[in-house]
């Protein structure tokens, strides 16, 4: 079983970049583990269905604009809610991507084998390298989160 | 006034939203593109290393992230006043044909494919690539996901790492390439030219060979008789790399020609109350508002602008191509804002076979990829071609070397007025007397500007909550008489 982690996010634009961050904790708390590969990359759409080829499973960290408060963890599944403005995709969602690439005989995750943790940004529209307090206060819950969606939570943690 | 807004643009990246004002009687009267506006990136950028920039810029977009990369590499060649050597001039220009071709070939298929081969009254949930591959056969799924992995696989071995680059230096580049390197550059290149030639012959068979959509293309309501702007070389053919920005008037003269450096001397930017975004026009024609013709400075740097403004392609293919569509369309210039999708490919075939011209010269190899610089820092300005039009980086620093000014031209950014010019024409020819407004209706308007390839507010990429289209009617006063959704999941 080969699962991918990646985090999406521009890493200059504040909130956008929290799916960046956990990625980055997530690596800082489990090191090298087999079969497990963490990422980070900028894209939704037909790069992010081509950077999941090969694997089995795959988690995706990014940040959401759903009017919860900021900092609130939203888990979702990949038909959950179309990733339409996602990720410059500059082309199209995810499950049209994902689509496609199966048309195409690409070696995908099953659908059911993709989940979405999405953390509600406040800010991003401004330049900077910091998140907003609230969002910062939410990403050890977050690295949490995706630790146990991947059966590697801590004791006590 | 009354007041429709679509929002939000389905397949535009960024955030985006339409207003189309109405007047007493029911008929356009404006029609606006607002976007939200991105804050502090010169702020965010002072009192850092110049060296920093071109993976700093490379951020701002995810999408053209490589224009960033070059633009601002060649503005650090200038600001530290260093010439970098032939090879070094020729991978960053392999590696930009690279990635010239591979963006082309995703807003051919992802963007315009739809629109085009399906037809803007196909149904929404019909109208992707998905139904583009349908209707066209599922091999060219293949074709085209193999021609973004092989132009990402060359664009990471060449410029170190995926998507963002950290491979332009003042001077040159940080590493070159090995003969065995060479060797799968120049084979992918040329499977790259056959995979832009069948593209073509798509367009042709599916796009030219029906009337509708011909009719389309060359009717009024998506055209416009602007000045058009793009970058030449010393033969006025079109180069995506460097040098001489050219600008011909509505009739095809030239209007001006010069260094990039220069570009202050030649466009100024008008900001417009209603909009965060600045539109930039030709200083020495004027603001005349949004507007067509001679007299209004508005101009567009497109694809088809491109091709407008040069005398034709560097390279034999895509010279033929050039001639047929200018053939094809009643000669020089097209005004037809659709036509861009066809240049975009005319373009794709000449990013593909300068891609293998580059990968079979025998500099391209050397190890002399880098000249040191030895002046000081001052100021500098760095241009290239973006696939959405020119783009141009300008920095000042001080004698350190750390910067104290930024400004960036984003590719899009001038295309603004003529974006909203299109929007509204296309409004006008497809609304009266406030006729109830129907999904392929509001997607005809979409066609307008998605033909620029518009890229508004880069970066943002968050998830979005729900995706509906939007409309909303509102009465003079701006309260809302009524509003409707089009959920697209």
């Amino acid at each position: 079983m080969r699962t991918l982690v990646i985090g999406l996010g521009n890493p200059i634009l504040r909130d956008d970049s929290v799916g960046l961050r956990v990625v980055r904790e997530v690596a800082a708390a489990i090191g090298e583990v087999d079969g497990l590969d963490l990422a980070e990359d900028y894209h939704g759409g037909l790069r992010l269905m081509e950077s999941m080829i090969g694997y089995d499973r795959a988690v995706i960290i990014d940040a959401i604009q759903s009017g919860a408060p900021p900092g609130s963890l939203i888990r979702l599944g990949v038909d959950d809610r179309p990733t339409q403005r996602s990720a410059s995709t500059h082309d199209v969602n995810l499950p049209t991507a994902l689509a496609l690439g199966r048309q195409a005989g690409a070696n995908l995750p099953p659908t059911d084998q993709i989940s979405i943790l999405a953390v509600e940004a406040d800010d991003v529209l401004s330049f900077g390298e910091t998140l907003t307090p609230e969002v910062e206060s939410a990403v050890p819950l977050a690295t949490q989160a995706v630790l146990q969606m991947l059966g590697l939570e801590k004791e006590c943690a | 006034m009354n007041r429709i807004s679509i929002d939000p643009i389905t397949r535009l990246e960024g955030h985006g939203k339409i207003d189309i004002f109405l007047n007493e009687d029911g008929e356009v009267a404006n029609a606006y593109l607002q976007v939200p506006e991105l804050r502090g990136f010169e702020r965010f950028c002072v009192g850092r290393q110049a060296e920093d920039m071109p993976n700093i810029t490379d951020r701002i977009c995810g999408v053209c992230p490589e224009a960033h990369h070059m633009a601002s590499t060649k503005a650090l060649d200038a600001l530290f006043h260093v010439d970098p050597p032939p090879a070094a001039k020729k991978l960053r220009e392999l590696f930009y044909s690279i990635f010239f071709a591979t963006d082309h070939t995703t807003h051919f298929y992802a963007l315009a494919g739809p629109d085009f081969v399906l037809g803007p009254d196909s149904p929404a949930m019909e109208r992707n690539i998905l139904g583009v591959i349908k209707k066209v056969g599922m091999d060219v799924a293949g074709k085209v996901l193999k021609m973004r992995h092989d132009g990402h696989h060359l664009i990471k071995m060449i410029g170190g790492r995926p998507v963002h680059p950290n491979w332009g230096l003042p001077g040159g580049v940080s590493r070159g390439i090995t003969e065995e390197q060479r060797l799968e550059i120049e084979k992918l290149g040329r499977e790259a030219v056959d995979f832009a030639r069948f593209s073509l012959q798509l367009f042709n068979d599916i796009v030219l060979a029906n009337k509708g959509y011909v009719d389309l293309i060359t009717g009024g309501i998506y055209t416009h008789q602007t000045y058009n702007m793009g970058t030449v070389d010393q033969n006025n053919h079109v180069n995506f790399y460097d040098g001489m920005i050219r600008v011909v008037g509505p009739d095809g003269k030239e209007h001006a020609k010069y260094h990039p450096k220069d570009y202050a001397d030649y466009v100024a930017e008008r900001v417009e109350p209603w909009s965060y975004l600045k539109f930039p026009y030709l200083k020495k024609v004027g603001w005349k508002g949004f507007v067509d013709g001679v007299d209004s400075g508005v101009y567009k740097a497109t694809p088809l602008s491109r091709l407008n403004a040069a005398d034709g392609m560097a390279t034999p293919l895509a010279q033929e191509e050039y001639e047929r569509m200018y053939a094809t369309l009643g000669g020089k210039p097209v005004h037809h804002t659709l036509a861009t999708h066809w240049a975009r490919l005319v373009e794709l075939l000449y990013a593909t076979e300068h891609w293998v011209e580059l990968a079979t010269d025998p500099e391209i190899t050397s190890p002399n990829f880098r000249v040191l610089p030895t002046e000081k820092p001052d100021e500098g300005v760095g241009e290239v071609e973006a696939p959405r039009g020119t783009l141009t980086h300008h920095y000042w620093s001080d004698e350190r070397g750390i910067l104290t000014k930024v400004n960036l031209i984003v590719g899009t950014t001038n295309n603004n007025a003529a974006i909203n010019m299109s929007v509204k024409k296309a409004a006008q020819g497809l609304i009266h007397k406030g006729t109830v407004v129907k999904e392929g209706l509001l997607n005809t308007i979409e066609m307008a500007f998605r033909a620029y390839d518009p890229c508004m507010a880069c970066a943002t990429h968050t998830l979005p909550g729900q995706m509906p289209l939007e409309v909303t009617l509102r009465t003079p006063d701006g309260e809302v008489i009524d509003s409707f959704q089009q959920h697209l999941d």
